[in-house]
């Protein structure tokens, strides 16, 4: 099916992301304004204007109430979905680089980066009430990270734990009642760009630009699969319904002057969950994809490039219809 | 600073003043009485001792060498210094000693000593047997070998039988019952070797060495031999265990050519170490025997220097004016003097029969001339004398049945000062019928920029690339008997090389180039583009000897990206990709030519259909053997994959009451249920306002 181009980004995408029903689709993108789209035929619901720079991720909470982006303006603020209105903003001494809400949204986390002599930190916020009290609240909890800066995050199963990935390549994951690690692990050699949760929580997906895409145990850290490309992975995403999983990157946006669209390597690349072999590809974007999302129902996904597009794409009944030999009893 | 230089040196002044007022009473140092020293020289003075002259010194050093030109004392000066010069290349000469007769002379043997034994022992290897002139050769022996030859028993044994060596299969590889081919693959510049056998479904790996070469590595002109590169020289590898078969002391060799038949192997290093005239060696494949040496060539030439006639039979080389063609085996010139061609510019054997064809430039008011010249009776079978003319280049069809001399003409020449300026270019392709009586000669004119040329290498057709960079265009040309050659297909197309399967009928045409990559299958026999396709900034493509496979490949030496190799069948449908960092090069082995009589090829052709389906059949059996062995390997990660999930979600169940907990008692695992398949969904019509239209009735 001819794929829904999402246009209203004037810069590279950056992080997108369906709320829970799938019927709003978000892009945070390095102009200052993210977009809110209806999913099914990528109309423009509207944007949130109040950041002064790169917004460089977002999230929606459960109920669809709150969106939390994090910004290169060195800010994180709170917005109410319906109004677009920014209820709140917390200044930061560097930028945010990843934001996220817990599970039941009683809290968010956020990350800043190493820069401007101040260390990457991570807090953790209450947003049981969002009101403008947040900006100038103390965070519940927060500490320094003293090695290679938090690129990724994702909370744990039940509240209890956030998983950061690391510029390194580092997985760490921390308890949340302490503060402390409870597993470090390096399997990874670079930068973890991204990390997404499985339907249920109990495993996530790790893109990294180390040229491959992991898939880990949430709670234990194991490491359960690998899926290979050669190029930098910038994101990757777990079917909801299906043992899929799709990867996107390709070219550092430095380097893509010296790479052309006829290579294919900013294709969308699947690759089955379990066999970890490749079975399709889906072109588009002519530059590397920097964000993607499986639609909560598994029949489409949006994927988000530096090439500032955002595209809707539905499957086919070929998509479902394909599978691998293998003996089922 | 030359202040502070001059107030250091009064403090030292001061200093010493000091220490010299220190001497006023010396303690007493000597050993009391009955004193025992109980210290042992080894352990204060160990690493002295080391050095502490031995019996056995210095014998190991020295060397014998015999077979010195005899001198008398007024030349005896001369010698020393050729000898020194030869001998000093291995370590310093820390003595030596020439023994002379009562007149005087020399006694024709040295004595040399080193400073060490190694320098000794390198200097007896190198030099042993070596060629000084005409008269004299080196006997070189280390003067501990005479106490060894002393003991030499009186009477004579036998030498015990040596047990005979199994010679591995040198022509394994042509065994292989399905005929499959193998390739080497190089990565990395001068590092690991892996060597294929291109079997199905999927290519086998047949040996993998870190390593192996230090630069490249290439096959021998009939496949029997790999050759890999070394500081100390070339070595050759054959067998099915790819064991050393011989090797090629050349220090710093970097290039290297066989001779057709594999019977002899050409070394060349241009900065190698053992004498101006030992740049260039010719050897014997087989013994290992170094069958002749050359200075290095005068000037830039283009490599290969020598070049051989297709039964090993005879090598020549260009020289200015002159075409020096050497026999085998003796290695000596043919009728024992060179050919002096004036304004010989460049020349090339027919690829099957002894006869060469080589152009001579232009010179005032005698044109140029191409030569067809049969070796050994040097007679001229052929020539024809072109005008206008540029340069030429010569191409010899593999069969040997045509030879087309391209020839680059201009239409204006002008002088400035030393350098000649053509302008108004236009390209004729002179093809003889080497086959015909008198050999005749076709002519074909093309007046724009030639990109390429290619002969079909059986059969007689032939391609031109030809055309500005916008507007580039390939023509097949077909060789007639009595007519010219007829024109049977014009493409357009940015193309700027042409590759014939090694059988003919089959071309690929390609793109090289920074954002090249296009290919192109063409079946020549009625000009059906087979498949288009491209691989991005490839930089090689290489036939399989068969006919039956295309191997592009992008070199980790021209792009840094994406190196690695596609091979297509013959009809461009791709087979396999195989991305590999660092790949460098791809060679398929080659074969040597067919044994079957031409009767006998025509048969199984014609009986192809016969063939086939056993052919068939068993590539089928082999298919579904390799997708059982998927199928069993998928099973059993999906079994395990299973075991995982269902640990997973019993804890998953387990969580829900903490789950409803923390969002307030929503159940929304309802719904992760639901996307699972469950169908619990409400379905939900959501409407949007498309467009508002206004339409005026009247």
């Amino acid at each position: 099916m001819k794929p829904l181009m999402l246009q209203g980004h004037e810069r590279a995408i950056t992080q997108i992301k369906y709320n829970r029903e799938g019927d709003l689709l978000f892009s945070a993108a390095k102009d200052a304004k993210p977009n809110v789209w209806w999913s099914l035929n990528g109309e423009r619901l509207g944007t949130f204007n109040g950041h002064g720079g790169v917004v460089w991720c977002l999230d929606v909470d459960w109920q669809s109430i709150h969106l939390i982006t994090g910004g290169g303006d060195s800010s994180c603020r709170l917005w109410d979905l319906e109004t677009g209105k920014n209820i709140a903003t917390i200044k930061t001494n560097s930028s945010v680089r990843t934001c996220n809400f817990s599970y039941s949204a009683y809290q968010a986390a956020y990350t800043t980066d190493k820069a401007m002599g101040h260390p990457c930190e991570v807090f953790i916020i209450d947003t049981r009430t969002i009101d403008d009290s947040i900006s100038s609240a103390s965070p519940i909890l927060k500490w320094e990270i003293t090695d290679s800066k938090v690129t990724s995050m994702i909370w744990g199963s039940l509240d209890e734990t956030i998983i950061t990935g690391h510029e390194a390549g580092d997985l760490i994951q921390w308890d949340l009642r302490t503060g402390k690690k409870i597993h470090s692990i390096k399997e990874h050699t670079r930068q973890i760009n991204d990390m997404q949760l499985s339907r249920d929580g109990t495993m996530f997906i790790t893109a990294s630009k180390d040229q491959t895409a992991k898939l880990f145990d949430t709670s234990s850290l194991e490491l359960l699969k690998e899926y290979k490309t050669e190029r930098p992975v910038n994101s990757a995403a777990l079917s909801p319904i299906l043992d899929h999983v799709v990867l996107g990157g390709g070219q550092d946006a430095m380097e893509v002057t010296t790479t052309s669209t006829r290579q294919g390597k900013f294709d969308a690349r699947f690759f089955h969950l379990v066999f970890e072999e490749e079975f399709g590809r889906v072109k588009g974007h002519f530059g590397p994809i920097n964000s993607l999302a499986f639609h909560p129902d598994g029949r489409s996904y949006a994927s988000g490039g530096e090439d500032g597009y955002v595209r809707v794409q539905s499957f086919d009944q070929a998509y479902f219809d394909y599978t691998f030999d293998y003996n089922r009893d | 600073m030359a202040k502070k230089k001059g107030d250091e040196k009064v403090n030292q002044t001061i200093h010493s003043d000091n220490e010299e007022q220190n001497f006023d009473e010396e303690p007493n140092f000597d050993d009391s009485e009955g004193f025992v020293d109980d210290i042992q020289d080894e352990e204060l003075l160990a690493d002295l001792l080391e050095q502490k002259p031995k019996e056995s010194d210095g014998y190991e050093n020295v060397i014998v060498v015999d077979g010195c030109p005899q001198v008398g004392p007024e030349r005896l000066e001369k010698l020393q210094s050729v000898i020194n010069k030869i001998f000093g290349k291995f370590g310093t000469i820390v003595n030596e000693y020439y023994p002379t007769t009562e007149n005087g002379l020399t006694t024709g043997y040295i004595f040399l000593e080193y400073s060490n034994p190694q320098n000794a022992a390198e200097a007896v290897t190198a030099t042993n047997n070596c060629k000084l002139d005409k008269q004299h050769t080196f006997l070189v022996n280390l003067f501990t070998d005479f106490k060894k030859y002393e003991n030499i028993p009186a009477e004579w044994e036998p030498p015990a039988p040596q047990p005979f060596k199994v010679q591995s299969d040198l022509q394994w590889y042509l065994m292989d019952p399905d005929a499959y081919d193998q390739f080497l693959v190089g990565i990395g510049t001068g590092v690991g070797l892996q060597v294929w056998q291109n079997a199905l479904p999927e290519p086998t790996l047949l040996q993998e060495r870190p390593n192996w070469t230090e630069t490249y590595a290439v096959w021998s002109p009939l496949g029997t031999y790999l050759a890999t590169f070394h500081w100390r020289g070339v070595a050759l590898w054959a067998g099915p265990k790819f064991t050393q078969f011989q090797k090629f002391y050349h220090p710093e060799a970097r290039f290297i050519s066989f001779s057709p038949c594999e019977n002899y192997i050409v070394t060349f290093s241009p900065a190698g170490d053992r004498g101006d005239d030992k740049k260039l060696i010719i050897w014997d494949i087989r013994t290992g025997q170094e069958k002749r040496s050359f200075p290095p060539p005068d000037e830039y030439v283009t490599w290969p220097i020598f070049r051989w006639s297709k039964d090993d039979r005879f090598f020549a080389r260009l020289g200015t004016d002159v075409l020096s063609v050497y026999e085998t085996p003796g290695f000596g010139l043919l009728d024992k003097k060179s050919i002096k061609i004036p304004g010989i510019r460049d020349f090339c054997w027919s690829p099957t029969d002894n006869v060469l064809a080589y152009w001579v430039a232009e010179e005032k008011d005698v044109p140029a001339r191409v030569t067809l010249l049969e070796i050994p009776n040097r007679a001229e079978t052929r020539s024809k004398n072109l005008f206008s003319v540029a340069d030429c280049k010569i191409h010899w069809q593999k069969s040997g049945d045509y030879l087309c001399v391209k020839v680059d003409r201009y239409s204006k020449l002008k002088k400035d000062k030393n350098e000649l300026k053509y302008s108004g270019m236009y390209y004729n392709f002179e093809i003889f019928h080497m086959r015909e009586k008198e050999v005749p000669v076709d002519s074909v004119e093309i007046k724009e920029p030639i990109q390429a040329f290619a002969w079909e290498p059986v059969g007689s057709k032939f391609a031109i690339i030809h055309g500005d960079q916008a507007n580039v265009q390939v023509s097949f040309y077909q060789v007639n008997t009595g007519q010219a050659p007829t024109l049977l297909k014009k493409l357009a197309g940015s193309f700027n090389h042409v590759f014939w399967s090694p059988q003919g009928q089959f071309v690929v045409l390609a793109n090289f180039g920074l954002t090249g990559g296009a290919l192109e299958f063409l079946d020549t026999n009625d000009f059906t583009i087979m498949n288009v396709a491209d691989h991005y900034q490839m930089s090689g493509i290489e036939w399989d000897p068969t006919g039956r496979y295309v191997v592009t490949g992008v070199s980790s030496l021209k792009c840094k990206m994406d190196c690695g190799y596609y091979i297509w069948s013959f009809q461009g449908k791709i087979l396999r990709r195989v991305m590999k960092e660092g790949f460098a090069q791809f060679h398929w082995r080659p074969r040597p030519p067919t044994l079957l009589s031409e009767k006998q090829q025509k048969d199984i052709k014609k009986n192809l259909k016969k063939y086939y389906p056993q052919f068939e059949s068993k590539d089928r059996m082999r298919s579904t053997k390799a997708s059982k062995e998927l199928v069993a390997k998928r099973t059993e990660q999906m079994k395990r994959h299973r075991e995982y999930r269902e640990t997973k979600q019993r804890e998953w169940a387990d969580q829900r009451a903490r789950r409803l907990e923390l969002r307030g008692y929503v159940d929304t695992d309802a719904d992760t249920a639901a996307a699972a398949g469950d169908g619990n969904a409400v379905e939900e019509v959501v409407e949007f306002f498309v467009k508002e239209e206004q339409t005026v009735i009247d």
